[in-house]
Parts: structure tokens; sequence; C-alpha cells
């Protein structure tokens, strides 16, 4: 079985049919989505500001205690929702590039989150409230120009 | 180079997070990251110079998310016509029971930029029934 044939697999699966066939189904889906990644990307942006100096008056470490968690709740609708919508236009997608240059820049997302909760957030307690360590700003940067660019992608992969 | 504009701007120069114009610069940078994204509108990918009318039998239907369509043969040439989405088509009247295989319909659209025999629909005419679809 080739790669292509999973896709034609998942596509004509009842479930992806159903939701193709169904009027309001695929647009709540939809909402599901965007409401997942509302959660995601907003509780990373919120945590990035402060990270880039925004309410100083908050600690750092009160702020991801409180963002951060809703983050990665969130994506346990994110994803199911994101797979729902991916089966349901299977063959199309697996060809679009915007869609695939999405999931790359997914990827490089968490890894820039990984690599900034594996090495520069655990000495958080010694960062004093007007000192962010450099690594920590640029993570923030990141953050913030590959979640936009994400977004951007998903909305995207209807134009071309 | 959007975020290389805004540390450039003088006053932010020498610590571009300290001071006050430092809320009003993140808030640029983001704004700038959104700019690149209207780039492309619905229906950007036709040619909306070139009206297509057609007139012919329905060969193939889809009354399918997110863009309904149907296949029409005009002239010995098969067409993909891109229609609206299934609720907007239902709501508007055009039911999935008018859209058989063997009826005559006339569509009003444009052609695809770069997909051959490929046309969006503005309107669909059937059993002298016109939805407009947009």
């Amino acid at each position: 079985m080739q790669t292509a044939d999973v896709f034609e697999w998942l596509e004509y699966s009842h479930l992806a049919v159903y939701i193709r066939q169904s009027p309001l189904l695929f647009p709540a889906i939809e909402i599901v989505h965007i409401i997942g990644f509302i959660f995601l990307v907003g509780s990373a942006f919120l945590f990035d500001l402060r990270l880039l100096g925004i309410a100083r008056k908050l600690s750092v470490k009160e702020v991801a205690g409180y963002v951060l968690p809703w983050s990665r709740r969130s994506l346990l609708i994110v994803v199911p929702s994101g797979l729902l919508l991916f089966i349901s236009q299977a063959t199309a997608l697996s060809t679009n590039g915007v869609f695939g240059l999405k999931l790359i820049l997914i990827l490089v997302a968490f890894t820039n989150a990984a690599i900034f909760h594996r090495f520069t957030f655990p000495t958080v307690s010694n960062w004093s409230a007007s000192e962010i360590p450099v690594a920590a700003k640029a993570a923030a940067l990141i953050s913030l120009v590959l979640w936009t660019a994400v977004i951007s992608c998903g909305r995207l992969i209807a134009y071309f | 180079m959007f975020i290389l504009v805004s540390i450039k701007s003088k006053d932010m120069k020498r610590n571009i997070f300290d001071g006050k114009g430092k809320q009003v610069a993140l808030l640029f940078i983001i704004l700038s990251l959104f700019a690149f994204a209207p780039l492309h509108h619905g229906w950007s990918s036709y040619d909306q110079t070139k009206p297509l009318n057609f007139t012919g039998t329905i060969l193939e239907t889809g009354y399918e998310n997110p863009h309904g369509m149907i296949k029409l043969e005009v002239k010995k040439k098969k067409w993909t016509v891109v229609l609206a989405p299934p609720a907007r088509m239902e709501s508007r009247g055009l039911t999935q029971d008018m859209l058989k295989v063997g009826a005559t319909a006339t569509v009003v659209g444009y052609p695809h930029l770069k997909v051959k025999d490929e046309m969006r629909a503005e309107r669909i005419t059937i059993d002298n029934k016109t939805t407009e679809l947009r």
C-alpha cells in the first residue's frame, strides 16, 4: 500500500465522508479547532510577551504556571479536531504545499519550546524581575513569529 | 525583516525592551507579522475578468464540504464546477435532490487561473431556479 493510498483510504472512510456530507459538522469542527488554538497560541503569546518585558509586576514563574498548562490542555482539542479536518480532505492536503509548510513550522515551534523548557527555563528562580536572559527573549520572539506563521499557513491552505 | 525595522528605530536603539516605546514596539512587531497574511482573498484563484456562461448536463455531483461541485458536460467538454458549501446551498433553496446526474444546469462563473477545465460558479440555474452561490 502506497502512502497516497492511505490518504485516499482516509478520505473515503465512513467518518471522513460523514464529515464532508453533514452540512454543519465540518464548520463545527473548524470552530472547535479555532477555539483550541486560541488557547494554544494565545497562552504562548501572553507568556512570550512576559518574557519580552510586558507585565513585569507578574513573576515569570507565576505567569508560566497559569498560562502554559492551558497551552498544553488545548492540544487535547486542537489535535483531534485537526486530524478530523485533515482526513476529510486527506488527498488534497497531502499534496498542499502550504499545509506541508504548516506542519514543518509546528514542528519547529515545538522544538523551540522544548529547547526553552529544557535549557533556559529551569533557571527561572535565579532571574531578576528586570533581567530576562537573552536566550529566553530570543525563544519568545521565535515563538511569536513561528505561531503567527502557523496560523497564517492554516488560513492560507484554502487559497493555494 | 519587520523585526529589524522596529529595532532600527532610533529611540529604541539602546534597549528595545526598555522604556516607554517598548509596548508600542511589540505591538508593531506583532501587527507587522500579520501584514503578509491577507495576500489572497476568496475567489482569487479564479480569473474574474473572464466570466463564463455554460449550459450543460450534470455528469457527477458532490454535495460536500467545504464546497459542493458538479461535473458538467458542455459541448463534449467536461468542466469541474465548484459550488458553495452545502449549508449555504441548502439555505438558499438549492437542495441535494436538485443536483441530479443527467439534469440540465446553467452556470455563470470564472475559470481557474491554473487548473484547466475548472471553474467557480457565481450562480447556477436548474429547472428555471437560479441560486446565487457567493
